[in-house]
């Protein structure tokens, strides 16, 4: 009896995961269909490559959210990382290490200032972290004078460049993308701390009353939330050789995007990260596809805000099901 | 010209608990029917099934023979249905009279600006009626409990359709004199043909007012009895089904009780009055008082879920400072919160990780990472140490029944080891046979040497249970009885009256 509830939970996961991996397919084959090039390694990997920001960004999202919170400010956090790093190696000379090292630092000092709001004078994270949006957009363009930073450093050029396996093998970002997905799964799913983000998620107040430290949580969470940024928004730079303040706009939209297309609850407590891996590549295939099959930039807009609203959907559809089943789970027992 | 409320088989299941089942129950113009049974019975969730807060899973409503269904309660308010609630449900910053007309207030002229003169006059011909000493123009906010209350019947009242009013546990906050005014209303409001459901525990009032007693158990319609029909012994074997002397009787209680183990001194809070007491290694300490005494809120400020603002917390003779419930963990003190949805459980996880987030230290290695078979064991361990109904630990908590619920949030803490479990309403909304395994529960940590702070406001189970119980009233403990000394009148006569210096202010 057991073994066999056991046996249907993990069918359950599957299915939720082979709804995504359907809908990749559909993705995937609508795009070939229409241009054939869409289905070429070189293209493949080009999708992985921009899903390298939004996959970052998205890992720091999926803790977020699956924790009841939320964060708005990534595209400017990582504009504003990828200029300071241009103008660190650049104009300053420091070496790539340490100049990566210093913008992490201060791109942590955002993670820092939404937690402090959210947590400590209790504002919303929607609200707050639109503070964090329009300041950290704003300093992008003071600190560059408004223009782009050439980025001239060797070993940063390389970081957008290079790829393991020569000329044709697997650009660094993405073995970079996938190991931070390795590591932030297990965290997630292994660890005190994913645990308590979980816990914090479906329920602050009994979370608190169990002995857990939601401030602390919080705090951890958009900070590892900015660093992403920072890292996304620094190779970014590295692939555009320069550093953009007017980088990354409507990026938290495609990692919330992804984020609940990948199956985490919008309220909170439920998801998990496989399902943001393949949210990630979802909405990159269709990004990149969009672009080549020459949809004009404006429907573009359209068309994200239209995934959005099936993800959010889909999201709606989920809830009412658990809570149906619950209910029906829940007259058996009785 | 009279009109009639019947309720078929109305039954109503939430997540994991079954609320009613098969309810059926009739009340009729110019009757009082009184609603009595234990905390748990389900009389207000007939109430919110009542006024459209709850749907009913199955079963109609009818009113004068036609099938109704409210999907709010404006629509039931509509209807000629209107529930007082024992929380006021109206706005403090408005005046009486903008109360009374909320929504629709008279309105002159072209522009349908609001006609407060017409208003006022109406209202002051309610509080006529009602023989009041109150204004229109009061705000609701000056006036007492009692009168906030009568605001609220005079808004129902105000209505021209009222059909019935329910009243649940109207007398909770009333002095004597107040209650007596109340009376009148209530006979006023029979005399008019209203038809009128009341739910009160207090057995002369229930015999000075009403007519007749609907009954409930667990959930379940025990059957309608004239008032003078039923004795109050009667009345009592079917509210609770049981001779509950026994259950307590039969109880295995520990008798060894040891050094003291907790004193709280000159312990205050932003939501208590200074308080101290002790607590004894393997002593059951019970908190009795009404609901809204303070009870919890002392226990929240020594677990550090409040902040405390003075007074100390020695455990074992050592001063202890616990800034949150996660201190207090770690210094052996652990809380069941009241409200089990709310505080206790989480929705989202599964029973095993509900049972152990309590000790997430103690199963993870030093960089966080959790050992998963030792926290498999300890899940297990708790499923089974406690008789936890679960075909497995990943079953999602809420889909178990509330008492298995509880014995969960018990499990996590257990799991901890601690020397001081607080348990507040430990017993609220389970069913009889799971209260009697936690009654078993309570002896058995005594005997191990904890010590168990029972806040309950069941009179019978923290007599019952306790070795010794403090009462609380107005946020203060008003006086301390011995097992020996306690019954139920001197534990109300504490919680309503205060002590005996006192006497009622």
């Amino acid at each position: 009896m057991g073994q066999n509830k056991k046996g249907k939970k993990e069918l359950k996961i599957n299915g939720s995961m082979i709804v995504l991996l359907c809908a990749l397919v559909i993705v995937v084959g609508v795009f070939t269909f229409l241009n054939k090039n869409f289905f070429s390694y070189t293209n493949l990997v080009n999708v992985f490559v921009a899903a390298s920001l939004v996959g970052l960004v998205a890992i720091g999202e999926t803790y977020l959210i699956i924790a009841g919170l939320n964060d708005l400010s990534p595209g400017s956090v990582a504009a504003f990382s990828g200029v300071l790093a241009a103008i660190l190696t650049s104009n300053m000379g420091l070496n790539f290490g340490l100049s990566l090292i210093i913008t992490v630092a201060v791109a942590s000092l955002a993670g820092l200032f939404n937690a402090w709001m959210v947590s400590a004078i209790k504002l919303q994270p929607f609200i707050a972290t639109l503070v964090t949006q329009a300041i950290f957009r704003g300093i992008a363009y003071i600190i560059c004078g408004g223009k782009p930073v050439a980025v001239t450093n060797e070993t940063f050029i390389n970081l957008g460049k290079a790829r393991i396996g020569g000329n044709s093998g697997i650009p660094i970002t993405v073995i970079l993308l996938i190991i931070a997905f390795l590591i932030f799964g297990f965290i997630l799913s292994r660890t005190r701390f994913g645990r308590s983000i979980y816990a914090i998620g479906g329920n602050v107040n009994a979370a608190r009353l169990a002995g857990l430290k939601p401030g602390k949580i919080i705090v951890i969470s958009y900070l590892l939330m900015s660093c992403l940024c920072a890292l996304g928004g620094t190779i970014l730079a590295a692939r555009m050789n320069s550093g953009q303040p007017a980088a990354c706009v409507n990026l938290e939209f495609d990692a919330i995007t992804a984020v609940i297309l990948g199956g985490v609850s919008f309220n909170g407590g439920i998801g998990n990260m496989m399902g943001t891996f393949l949210g990630v590549i979802l909405i990159q295939a269709f990004n990149t596809g969009l672009t080549m099959v020459q949809v004009p930039t404006f429907w573009q807009y359209v068309a994200r805000g239209l995934l959005l609203l099936a993800a959010l959907t889909i999201d709606y559809v989920r809830k009412t099901n658990r809570e149906k089943k619950l209910l029906q789970d829940s007259m058996k027992n009785l | 010209m009279g009109s009639v409320l019947e309720f078929k088989n109305i039954t109503k299941y939430f997540p994991g608990v079954k609320a009613l089942e098969d309810i059926c129950f009739r009340v009729e113009s110019g009757e009082v029917l009184a609603f009595m049974g234990e905390n748990g019975a389900g009389k207000s969730t007939l109430l919110k099934i009542l006024n459209g807060d709850y749907q009913p899973t199955s079963g109609k409503y009818l009113i004068d023979g036609e099938e109704r269904r409210f999907n709010n309660p404006s629509e039931a308010i509509e209807a000629g249905i209107s529930v007082i609630y024992q929380e006021r449900q109206i706005l403090m910053d408005l005046t009486v009279a903008e109360n009374i007309f909320l929504g629709r207030l008279p309105v002159k002229g072209v522009l349908r600006q609001i006609n407060m003169k017409e208003a006022y006059r109406r209202t002051q011909e309610i509080i006529d009626d009602f023989g009041l000493e109150m204004r229109p123009d009061d705000m609701v906010k000056d006036l007492s409990i009692a009168y906030q209350q009568m605001v609220e019947i005079m808004k129902a009242y105000s209505r021209e359709n009222l059909k019935l009013i329910a009243f649940d546990e109207p007398t909770a906050s009333l002095s004597d004199s107040e209650i007596d005014s109340l009376f009148r209303i209530i006979k006023k409001l029979k005399a008019e043909g209203k038809m009128i459901i009341y739910v009160s525990h207090r057995m002369q009032e229930i015999q000075t007012i009403t007519d007749k007693i609907a009954i409930f158990k667990d959930g379940s319609y025990m059957g309608t009895y004239g008032v003078h029909e039923i004795t109050e012994e009667e009345l009592i074997r079917k509210m609770v089904g049981r001779d509950l002397g026994d259950v307590y009787n039969s109880l295995d209680r520990n008798k060894e009780i040891g050094e003291v183990l907790l004193e709280v001194k000159n312990f205050k809070t932003d939501y208590t009055k200074e308080v101290s007491f002790q607590l004894r290694k393997g002593e059951v300490l019970g908190f009795s008082g009404l609901v809204g005494a303070g009870r919890t809120e002392v226990m929240r400020g020594i677990i550090g879920a409040d902040r405390p603002l003075s007074g100390e917390v020695y455990l074992e003779g050592k001063k202890i400072v616990n800034r949150d419930p996660g201190d207090a963990e770690k210094n052996g003190i652990v809380m069941v919160p009241e409200d089990r949805k709310t505080q206790g459980i989480l929705a989202n996880l599964g029973v095993g990780e509900n049972i152990t987030i309590g000790s997430l230290h103690e199963n993870s290695s030093g960089f966080g990472i959790i050992n998963r078979t030792k926290e498999k064991e300890m899940a297990e361990k708790g499923i089974r140490d406690f008789k936890i109904k679960t075909p497995n630990a990943e079953k999602k908590i809420v889909e178990l029944s509330g008492g298995n619920q509880q014995k969960a949030i018990v499990a996590r803490w257990m799991g901890t080891n601690p020397k001081v479990v607080i348990l507040d309403e430990p017993t609220k909304g389970i069913d009889i046979g799971a209260k009697s395994e936690f009654y078993n529960m309570i002896c058995e940590f005594a005997k191990q040497g904890l010590g168990v702070i029972l806040v309950s406001s069941e009179l019978p189970e923290v007599i019952g249970l306790s070795d010794r119980i403090i009462v609380m009233k107005g946020r203060e403990i008003t006086g301390e009885v011995s097992r020996e000394e306690a019954n139920e009148e001197v534990l109300l006569s504490l919680a309503m009256m205060g002590g005996k210096e006192n006497g009622t202010k």
